[in-house]
């Protein structure tokens, strides 16, 4: 117990101190984060929109295949794109593996299921007079789309802060294609795992106190937007 | 004279049971057309055909004598305006919704406020133009509805049970706004109620709708059943009838050509029924007779009849129809 309390004072006091490399390591975190939740948004939502509203051959199919791809392990992702990435891999060519832009890459790949999928629910669980009522005043394909949306953002909002969520608790992918990489693709979950390892329990524990501070933002965002 | 719309063997069909059949309909431009019906009828299915919102199964839609193809074009959109039976108005105040489908229909930013104002000056909701949608009530945000509808000056107005769930007052005033509509030239009107009267009061002209099929027969006296060769069987009666199906489910008999009197009639019409008369109201010009028999008929008779024929309520009196009267379907 001693050695617990004595490290959580330890992480806070690293954490109040502002230690530049802690604050590096979140930096480095949320940057990937937002830039592969903004990526996977920039596809998942139009593309989610769009399979809610229409109808066509395979769409049960696809449905499935999307409630597979959200569970899949992440582990799983990042095997695979190290597998293309990696010196011998097609890609190998690219230079991509162990750089924060592999990690983007296998979290966009790894949220986009989960946000396509809650931005479908978006639109199933809108009034469902909304789009009769925008074709009948004239809305187009496109300008359906954007009106869809800009009726539904709170939950389309809601399932870009829940991929989020996902992307920056991420590890497994992170760990294989970024390498942990102190100050360029270290992330705060690769961190933990690994100086915890190493003895640096202190450093782990400040990690994981900054990760929850962020993960109950989150949620608190969460709430109040489905409140809204 | 130019059609507004002319239907060709049109088929609707929802999870594989048929909800509109009609092989042919044509709807002259610059009337008030009422599409009567029971609800399931398949009013508004026809409402949504008519607006393009829904597509049929089989058959073609001519929009003022051109064919409409796969996508209707932003040109034919334009000449329609559409109010649901209940109306979905997005966040927003009620210039704001006015505004959207302005914008959705290409018209220009600087003629959008005049066009809001003219728009709501026509339903008699000028102040409201900066309240907020959410906080109208019942009447008047049938009343936005249109108003959205007609803002971008339509030459067709479709609305789907406008009057239904609204008081006398709402009913009035959104009488008012769709008499406004259509007092200017060229204006079509459609619209869908279960209310006979309604439908006489406003439009020139009546539809039947059952069971997806518009009918002759007006459908006061509409019964379900089975044909049996020259008989229907509604379970409770059988009704003679003339026809060359050998499949019908419906069958209605024209309440004009239902003869009333206080003995049976000798005469050469198959059907003669004798039963209770349960009500004497005005309807119109008219007098409608209700008579509990086996089954409840409708007979409308001149004023100058129900003084010659005498009757009072609880009289028991006969019903004589030809197999003519009677249609099948």
């Amino acid at each position: 117990m001693n050695y617990f309390t004595e490290s959580l004072f330890a992480a806070l006091s690293l954490i109040t101190s502002f230690d530049p490399d802690i604050y590096r390591i979140v930096l480095t975190s949320v940057s990937i984060s937002i830039t592969a939740t903004l990526i996977a948004a920039l596809l998942a939502i139009p593309a989610g929109v769009a399979m809610a509203l229409n109808t066509f051959r395979g769409k049960a199919s696809l449905q499935h295949i999307l409630n597979t791809l959200m569970s899949m392990p992440t582990v799983v992702i990042g095997l695979l794109l190290y597998g293309l990435f990696s010196r011998l891999g097609p890609l190998g060519s690219w230079g991509l593996l162990y750089t924060p832009t592999a990690v983007i890459i296998a979290e966009a790949i790894l949220i986009f299921p989960i946000m396509m999928n809650l931005t479908i629910a978006a639109v199933n669980s809108a009034d469902p007079r909304l789009v009769p009522t925008l074709i009948s005043l004239g809305a187009r394909p496109y300008t359906l789309t954007v009106h869809v949306i800009r009726a539904t953002r709170y939950a389309i909002l809601a399932a870009l802060v829940t991929g989020f969520g996902r992307a920056i608790g991420e590890v497994g992918a992170a760990m294989m294609l970024g390498g942990n990489i102190q100050g360029f693709t270290r992330t705060m979950t690769t961190a933990i795992a690994l100086e915890t390892s190493k003895g640096e329990f202190e450093l782990g524990l400040a990690l994981g106190l900054l990760l929850l501070i962020i993960a109950f933002a989150l949620n608190f965002a969460l709430s109040w937007l489905n409140k809204s | 004279m130019t059609s507004a719309y002319k239907l060709s063997d049109i088929t609707l069909e929802q999870q594989n049971k048929i909800i509109l059949n009609i092989p042919h309909l044509t709807v002259e431009s610059g009337k008030c057309l009422a599409l009567l019906g029971e609800n399931g009828a398949g009013k508004t299915s026809l409402i949504n055909l008519l607006a393009f919102t829904h597509r049929a199964n089989q058959g073609s839609i001519h929009l003022f004598d051109q064919l409409v193809g796969s996508k209707l074009k932003p040109s034919q959109r334009r000449r329609i305006g559409l109010v649901h039976q209940q109306p979905f108005l997005l966040p927003g105040t009620v210039a704001d919704n006015i505004r959207l489908a302005l914008s959705l229909q290409g018209v220009k930013r600087s003629h959008i406020p005049k066009l809001i104002q003219q728009a709501l000056k026509q339903v008699n909701l000028m102040d409201f133009a900066d309240q907020v949608a959410s906080t109208l009530s019942g009447g008047e945000l049938k009343r936005v509805a249109i108003a959205r509808a007609i803002a971008y000056q339509p030459d067709i107005l479709l609305l789907d049970e406008p009057f239904s769930h609204l008081d006398h007052r709402h009913i009035q005033l959104l009488e008012d706004s769709i008499n406004h509509f259509a007092q200017q030239s060229g204006k079509t009107i459609i619209f869908s109620t279960h209310d006979r009267f309604q439908a006489q009061a406003l439009a020139d002209a009546t539809i039947n709708l059952v069971a997806g099929k518009i009918t002759a027969a007006p459908l006061l006296n509409h019964y379900h059943g089975n044909l049996d060769q020259h008989f229907f069987d509604t379970g409770k009666m059988k009704i003679h009838v003339t026809s060359e199906l050998t499949h019908a489910r419906h069958l209605a008999v024209d309440p004009r050509e239902i003869i009333v009197s206080p003995q049976p009639l000798q005469s050469s019409m198959r059907n003669s029924f004798s039963g209770r008369l349960i009500l004497i109201a005005e309807e119109g010009h008219a007098i409608r007779l209700t008579i509990e028999c086996a089954e409840r008929f409708h007979v409308i008779i001149s004023p100058e009849a129900l003084s010659i024929l005498n009757l009072s309520l609880g009289d028991t009196i006969w019903l004589s129809f030809k197999s003519t009267a009677v249609t099948v379907f």
